[in-house]
């Protein structure tokens, strides 16, 4: 295991999360949404990837898509959270908190022991 | 930054070649709906760009930054083909992702093909027990000079080779076949969820700060108008 890997695995496990929390704040398109978490966070998304990833989470019913024409100068799709996607990001956030408090303790009696 | 012609006719050839790969595994509307989101990411990109002295470079290194044609339907397959395998296990869309990375990769060829001969042995074994009760001194184990041949099915029966075997074959048949199909569409998964896990982890869907330097920042861009 190296650690460029082990970053990348951390990575994208929270990626599903970070993404619908970034629209559970406002609807965004995908442009906005790079660089909502770019700005916001560590997770720099390559561009032609987060598409197919908004098009699954939009296939499982977790976020809405819908067109809008007159915002710029040609067409966005913006991407907003469902009832569902709400339900779903509610439950992840459930875990995460569990998950990074979990860890979080196990990480502090690590340092302590190292001590 | 507006484009020339020159400008949009590179990004033309760009969504061509991407559409033509993404229809090969997507339905034609989500096909067409996914090109329409890529173009629009490259047309907020050019006029986040502003004016350019050399519009060339500038298009480039957007298009360089989105990822190739072949990389960003590699990114859907892994997503929604490769995705919906897994989740599902069905057999059809198992096939879909598949035969999609039999056409894109080398890796994925050669897996496939090797899947595909596991695939053609469990229907055969299948047939088998299927032909017997039909063509019993057709169906069955070949002896050519005493010895074991081969198992199968043989129209007609070669000269010098014996057919052997009862209707006891059928279980054995129906079961090496079902076995076979078993275990080939198993590796077919798990060649999938390695794949998939080999596309994300390494450089596929995040980048990291450091790895991306000056040319992927996007800071140049204004902020764009949020919906609302």
């Amino acid at each position: 295991m190296t650690i460029e890997n082990w970053r990348e695995q951390l990575r994208r496990g929270g990626l599903d999360l970070a993404i619908l929390s970034a629209v559970a704040e406002a609807p965004r398109y995908g442009l906005d949404i790079i660089r909502h978490l770019e700005d916001s966070t560590d997770l720099v998304i390559t561009e032609g990837t987060i598409y197919p990833i908004l098009a699954r989470l939009a296939k499982d019913g977790v976020l809405r898509a819908e067109w809008v024409a007159d915002e710029g100068p040609h067409p966005r799709k913006y991407y907003r959270l469902t009832d569902r996607g709400r339900r779903v990001l509610d439950e992840m956030l459930v875990h995460w908190d569990a998950f990074t408090e979990k860890i979080g303790r196990l990480v502090r009696a690590a340092r302590g022991g190292r001590k | 930054m507006k484009l020339s012609e020159t400008g949009e006719a590179r990004v033309r050839g760009y969504l061509f070649v991407l559409g033509r790969s993404l229809r090969s595994f997507l339905p034609g509307d989500v096909a067409k709906d996914a090109l329409r989101e890529i173009e629009s990411h490259i047309l907020e990109r050019v006029s986040l760009a502003g004016e350019q002295p050399d519009e060339r470079a500038t298009l480039e290194r957007i298009l360089t930054e989105l990822g190739s044609p072949l990389r960003v339907a590699q990114a859907y397959s892994a997503e929604m083909a490769v995705d919906e395998a897994l989740a599902t296990g069905r057999t059809g869309a198992v096939a879909r992702a598949l035969w999609h990375l039999a056409t894109t990769t080398v890796g994925g060829f050669a897996a496939t093909l090797g899947l595909f001969v596991g695939y053609v042995a469990g229907l055969s074994m299948l047939a088998v027990a299927v032909l017997k009760p039909i063509f019993p001194g057709n169906v069955g184990f070949f002896f050519v000079n005493g010895l074991p041949h081969s198992m199968g099915a043989l129209f007609p029966v070669p000269a010098g080779a014996e057919v052997r075997g009862g209707y006891w074959v059928i279980p054995i048949a129906l079961a090496l076949g079902l076995s076979i199909l078993a275990a080939t569409h198993r590796g077919s998964c798990r060649f999938l969820a390695w794949w998939r896990d080999r596309r994300t982890g390494q450089g596929g869907a995040l980048v990291s700060h450091h790895s991306r330097g000056s040319t992927g920042s996007l800071s140049n861009a204004s902020t764009p108008k949020t919906h609302s």
